[in-house]
């Protein structure tokens, strides 16, 4: 999130889609309510089906999964034709006003430099015209054709009311009261927020949508203020702090890229991974990646890395450059029986990636399988699941039985990404262990046996600076960082020893340690733990936004909105006094904590506000994905229908697509599979289930496994409600109970009917007779920028059960 | 016809001087039993966060003689202030459930049952197994001849379950480990 | 001065968080249940589920609307479940004159089934159940554990959106008003149910049939106004 939870209610316009807040994050949506009696807010649900967020919203759209560039081009349209964008805020703080290279071009849906065979773009035209020193040219008064918002308005000028309505399925009338709701934002005095989580995320163009998103919020000036935000409501509960962490293949700790083979010392890694501008006002951030990384480093191999080995940068293992090493090919290869063991940690592959029968088949070709759970899972038991013979499986399987939070003390963060400390109630009950006593055991017996016996390059796992009890206090020093040697900066001396109080402090010679730099200044001496701090105070300019900064801390330095200078004017001046983030007072920034403490941009020492980006402009051009700097339609790889109005091109060139022969995709308006399946959960299990089945008040609210669909269908179909169906895709087949509802109705899509169901996935085996994995009728298929699988879309078709044996009925 | 609360009075039979209320003094001593004794009297109260969603709404476990006896959302945190919903309201359910591992288990090849193992035991072997898949697999160079020191045939999935001070652990483990198939929630 | 519930229902999201934290907070065990093609589980009230958010989809006026109906005793100023019970089983059937708690004692042990059906019959909403395990006839207490160590009940405690509220009669006597002449102007259907009568005091938007088909009470098989 950009912002955080409670600011939710300071909005105007409170713009879901791609969420359903009410039901998968309703504390969220306690604050959703809050605007609404507060300050009259329209709150506005666009989502294929009707949920329990759409009965609280003042205006439900129904629209068909997987058409939601179609419907967010068509607003960015809408408010460049009405001219319903905030010119001053799009103008100074966008590259609005960027003049994109001449070569740069578009046509039938593809951008310049696409190599479809290898489904992948040549991005060297998708750049800016640059002055001498590499600074993007600009043209304010927008005459320039090739300026950024003339580009936009060009490539937008196609998502037509009538062309949107075709692909979406959403009627006319709909669109325009969304598009006037939103556009009406558009104002200094105005805030509107955009609250999104896994509905956009996962489709193959999942990266774009929040790119449109994101656009539409520069349009509308809605960035950097009270009320307004990009604001991922994020899944697990731990989500946003193991991001920071980087449990993810393509990164390392606070955002850094992960080590590839382009970049085999420290030097070629810092020189790719530390941008150059010469733009006296860009803060350009990412300038200081090296004090970041050699801080990581001396965190990570402590004493043993010194100056003379690039501070160990050698012993980190290196990807090779540009290869995916995502849970989807993982599986892919574990199917060719190219991978022997792995760690599976309060997660359930079995039940909850796509594509269930091929990875649970998978899972049976590894020799060994380290589980930690609170519970048997889909996962760790799948050696006896349904269509399996124990006789016949190899895998060792470890399962470590694991404390659950309430037994343990330690911090997360929230999508706020405020740092938050649990405290445990009881210890670890019977005989489980915390995952940390856990990591740090298996850890000291592999190295015990290399020390004793060698074995093959030791010395990325001998050199670890490694405890050897697991201790969650002094790992939350550690995070933060520490001074290694006394370090004078800005005349101020730091002892060796003593904790760094901020990322500031940071240095690039090894004198200091931070394993994610964004949590410097979470534990320091003055103020201890930090997200201890249960202070509720404030000044009346910050409770007027529901502002608590002495409340836990957040990261990046305790600012609670970033980009909030955004949120002023070029004097400093907040757009909206009513909803003031930050205010200039003459000498110093008050309010939230600033992004930079520069004076304001109108004295000529100012910066621009967004710093993370090297130009320091919000992209209305965005360069930096894979798949187009403008979010363009493309249907999901599998589609009911086989063409659409919008181009040629139907769906996303750069998608990535797994072919193992356990993977097979209806064709484009495939007949046998006319149904669009769209999955989710509800309030009251937790994704694939593991904890919220075991757990009696849950599983008595919540069964078995449902399909939601609308009479009419039901009617078609001879089914009733309260019927067990079996749903079958291409890969699989489910069966489930259906829920013949008003709150799904059939779409009107290029002339054509076009149904659509949905399905929870939170129900698996282990719980007898509740339904299995949802998930064996989805797709391996992912975003070419994330590899997030396409849950939300594919194709199926329905019919009445003759018999069951996964539901007991 | 819809019937107001007099006529629905009168249908049940009941004049309008109102209920008879039970003799004060056995009403008090029943009620007393009804009011007195709360769970949470004299219980320990310890903050900590719902494992859910990314809200974290903050739960107040009520501690008693060493165990939870009951948990609410916690009134101060100025997210929650004090709710929670269906699946933060079950958390004593949940914490207390029986279905929880309560113990190290081990599945050995071809075997269709589970064993009870003690820690030492669980590391020692996963030490072996996580030892010899390395040192079989490890590659020093890749297919190009480039220094990568690493290894494709050990993976890593989840977990975003974990605490930060975890995750820093895992991820640090893994890199010395050699593991580049690291992966988790984010990219569900 | 009696406690009133104000159950706003068109600020209920259907969370659960009442039902759950209900039979968490007084050890209430599941009971096995089906999907029938409803999210409303239990399908009913039972002895073991004294709070139930019941769940209703219409279209009205060609608008889909999802009702939500967070049912539970109502506590009657005047019980009817009373008159019946004193004559059964003397002091089964109390109330709490500082709180206006209705509470069944454990002298509804003494209650026969057949007693138990007059009782249920004669209720408006319909809402005692009888635990066939022991014999004990019961319904939501108004967390009266709580509200005599100045708690809240756990309900409204546990409620996000504040469709829950607890506290002084004329207090949410007065809120109920304020709040109903606020829908109203978007919902011209709207009303307060069981207001004068009971101290749970329902707000819905739009007609009770809509909602539940005890939202407003019955008897001899007419609703009350």
């Amino acid at each position: 999130m950009t912002n955080h939870y409670i600011d939710i209610k300071n909005a105007d316009v409170v713009f879901i889609m791609g969420s359903n807040a009410a039901e998968h994050h309703p504390i969220s949506f306690k604050w959703a309510m809050r605007a609404k009696e507060e300050r009259n807010a329209t709150i506005v649900h666009v989502d294929p089906k009707f949920s329990r967020t759409s009965a609280r919203s003042d205006l439900h759209v129904p629209l068909r999964s997987g058409t939601d560039i179609a419907f967010l081009g068509g607003m960015i349209k809408y408010i460049l034709e009405n001219e319903l964008y905030f010119k001053e805020y799009v103008t100074e703080y966008t590259n609005a006003s960027f003049i994109v290279n001449e070569k740069f071009s578009f046509n039938d849906g593809v951008f310049s430099g696409l190599d479809a065979v290898n489904r992948k773009y040549d991005r060297s035209t998708w750049t800016m015209e640059t002055d001498e020193s590499g600074i993007p040219k600009k043209d304010k008064t927008f005459a320039h054709e090739r300026c950024v918002l003339n580009m936009l308005k060009k490539h937008y000028s196609r998502y037509t009311l009538d062309v949107v309505s075709d692909i979406t399925g959403v009627s006319k009338e709909n669109l325009v009261k969304v598009y006037d709701t939103m556009g009406a934002t558009g104002k200094p005095n105005k805030a509107g927020t955009m609250l999104y989580a896994l509905g956009w995320t996962q489709h193959t163009v999942g990266v774009q949508n929040i790119r449109a998103c994101a656009m539409i919020q520069l349009l509308l000036g809605n960035i950097g203020i009270a009320g307004g935000g990009v604001n991922a409501l994020r899944g697990e509960p731990n989500v946003q702090g193991s991001t920071d962490h980087a449990l993810l293949y393509h990164i390392i700790p606070g955002y850094l890229a992960v080590p590839n083979t382009n970049w085999l010392t420290l030097e070629d890694y810092l020189k790719a991974n530390t941008p150059v501008s010469k733009d006296p006002m860009s803060a350009n951030w990412w300038s200081n990646t090296p004090k970041y990384m050699v801080s990581l480093l001396k965190s990570w191999y402590g004493s043993a890395a010194t100056k003379e080995n690039d501070f160990g940068y050698k012993w980190i293992p290196k990807n090779d450059a540009g290869a995916d090493y995502s849970f989807m090919y993982l599986y892919d290869k574990m199917l060719k029986g190219q991978v022997k063991g792995g760690f599976v940690w309060a997660t359930n592959p079995a039940q909850s990636l796509p594509n269930t029968n091929k990875i649970r088949k998978a899972m049976s070709n590894l020799d060994w399988l380290c589980v930690a759970e609170t519970n048997h899972t889909e996962s760790s038991d799948f050696w006896r699941g349904p269509g399996m013979d124990p006789k016949k499986i190899k895998t060792e399987v470890f399962l470590l039985a694991s404390a659950h939070r309430l037994e343990k003390d330690g911090s997360i963060s929230n999508s706020g990404r405020w740092l938050l400390w649990h405290n445990q109630a009881v210890p670890p009950q019977g005989d489980s262990r915390a995952m940390g006593d856990s990591i740090v055991g298996i850890i000291n017996s592999v190295r015990a046996l290399y020390k004793k016996d060698g074995g093959v390059c030791p010395e990325p796992l001998l050199n670890l600076d490694w405890p050897e009890k697991y201790d969650p206090d002094a790992m939350a020093r550690n995070i933060n960082g520490y001074f290694l040697e006394d370090v004078t900066i800005d005349g101020k001396q730091y002892k060796k020893g003593s904790l760094v109080p901020s990322f500031a402090m940071l240095q690039a010679d090894g004198t200091t340690s931070c394993r994610v730099w964004v949590y410097a200044g979470s534990y320091t001496d003055a103020d201890g733990n930090k997200a201890k701090k249960r202070d509720a105070t404030q000044t009346p300019m910050q409770k007027k936004i529901g502002l608590f900064p002495n409340w836990s801390w957040c990261w990046p330095v305790n600012r609670r909105i970033i980009y909030n200078r955004a949120s002023v004017d070029l004097n400093g001046k907040p757009w909206d006094p009513e909803r003031a983030v930050i205010e200039w007072d003459g000498e110093k920034w008050i309010g939230d904590v600033p992004d930079g403490a520069w004076p304001p941009m109108a004295t000529g020492k100012g910066k621009y506000p967004f710093i993370m980006q090297k130009e320091g402009h919000g992209q209305l051009f965005g360069p930096g994905r894979v798949d187009g700097p403008f979010p363009e339609h493309y249907e999901p790889v599998e589609t009911p229908i086989k063409k659409h109005s919008l181009s040629s091109q139907l769906s996303n060139p750069c998608a990535k697509i797994l072919s193992s022969d356990m993977d097979p995709l209806a064709a484009p308006g495939d007949e046998r599979f006319p149904i669009v399946l769209t999955t989710y959960n509800m309030t009251e299990h937790w994704c694939g289930g593991g904890e919220t089945r075991n757990t009696p008040a849950l599983l008595e609210a919540e069964p078995q496994l449902y399909v939601e669909m609308s009479p009419q269908l039901a009617q078609e179909k001879g089914i009733k409600n309260g019927d067990p169906v079996v749903v079958t895709s291409a890969r699989g087949r489910v069966e489930a109970i259906a829920m013949v509802t008003v709150r799904i109705t059939p779409f009107k899509v290029m002339g054509k009917t076009v149904h659509l169901i949905g399905m929870p996935f939170a129900f698996g085996w282990t719980t007898p007779g509740c339904g299995d994995s949802t998930n064996r009728l989805t797709v391996s298929a992912g975003d070419p920028n994330t590899t997030i699988p396409e849950y939300k879309a594919c194709c199926v078709n329905i019919e009445k059960a003759t018999k069951v044996t996964e539901l007991s009925i | 016809m819809d019937l107001t609360r007099r006529d629905f009075l009168m249908l049940c039979g009941i004049g309008f001087a109102g209920i008879a209320l039970a003799p004060i003094g056995y009403a008090k001593e029943l009620i007393t039993d009804h009011a007195d004794g709360l769970k949470i009297s004299g219980a320990k109260e310890v903050i900590t966060v719902c494992p859910f969603c990314s809200v974290s709404c903050h739960i107040i476990a009520h501690v008693k003689d060493g165990k939870i006896v009951s948990t609410e959302g916690d009134p101060d945190y100025p997210i929650n202030e004090g709710a929670l919903c269906a699946k933060g309201a079950a958390m004593l359910n949940m914490v207390n459930c029986d279905h929880r591992v309560y113990k190290p288990m081990y599945r050995a090849p071809y075997s269709d049952k589970w064993e009870e193992k003690s820690w030492d035991w669980m590391f020692g072997r996963l030490a072996e197994v996580i030892k010899e898949t390395r040192d079989a697999t490890f590659k020093i160079k890749n297919d190009a001849g480039i220094e990568v020191n690493r290894t494709e045939s050990i993976f890593w999935q989840g977990s975003s379950q974990m605490d930060n001070e975890e995750c820093a652990l895992v991820h640090q483990g893994l890199r010395g480990m050699g593991v580049v198939y690291v992966d988790h929630q984010a990219r569900i | 001065m009696a406690k009133s519930f104000f159950i706003d229902t068109t600020k209920c999201t259907a969370c659960r968080g009442c039902q759950v934290a209900c039979k968490d907070w007084k050890g209430l065990p599941a009971t096995p249940t089906k999907q029938r093609g409803s999210h409303q589980n239990p399908e009913d009230l039972n002895a073991k589920t004294l709070k139930l958010v019941r769940f209703a989809d219409h279209t009205i006026d060609g608008k889909v609307v999802w009702n939500f109906f967070s049912d539970q005793c109502r506590h009657c100023i005047e019980p009817p479940c009373k008159i019946i019970a004193d004559d059964l089983a003397p002091g089964s059937v109390i109330k709490d004159e500082k709180t206006g708690a209705i509470i069944y004692t454990k002298e509804t042990k003494k209650i026969s089934a057949d007693g138990f059906e007059e009782m249920r019959s004669i209720c408006p909403y319909n809402i005692p159940r009888r635990n066939e395990e022991t014999g004990l006839i019961v319904k939501c207490d108004m967390c009266i554990d709580r509200v005599s160590n100045g708690l809240i009940p756990m309900c409204a405690k546990s409620c996000p959106t504040g469709a829950i509220l607890f506290g002084e009669r004329d207090d949410m006597l007065a809120l109920s008003e304020k709040r109903l002449a606020e829908i109203k102007k978007k919902s011209p259907s709207a009303r307060l149910l069981s207001k004068d009568d009971t101290n749970a005091i329902y707000l819905v938007a739009h007609e009770p049939k809509f909602y539940h088909e005890y939202a407003c009470g019955i008897v001899n098989g007419k609703r009350f106004a």
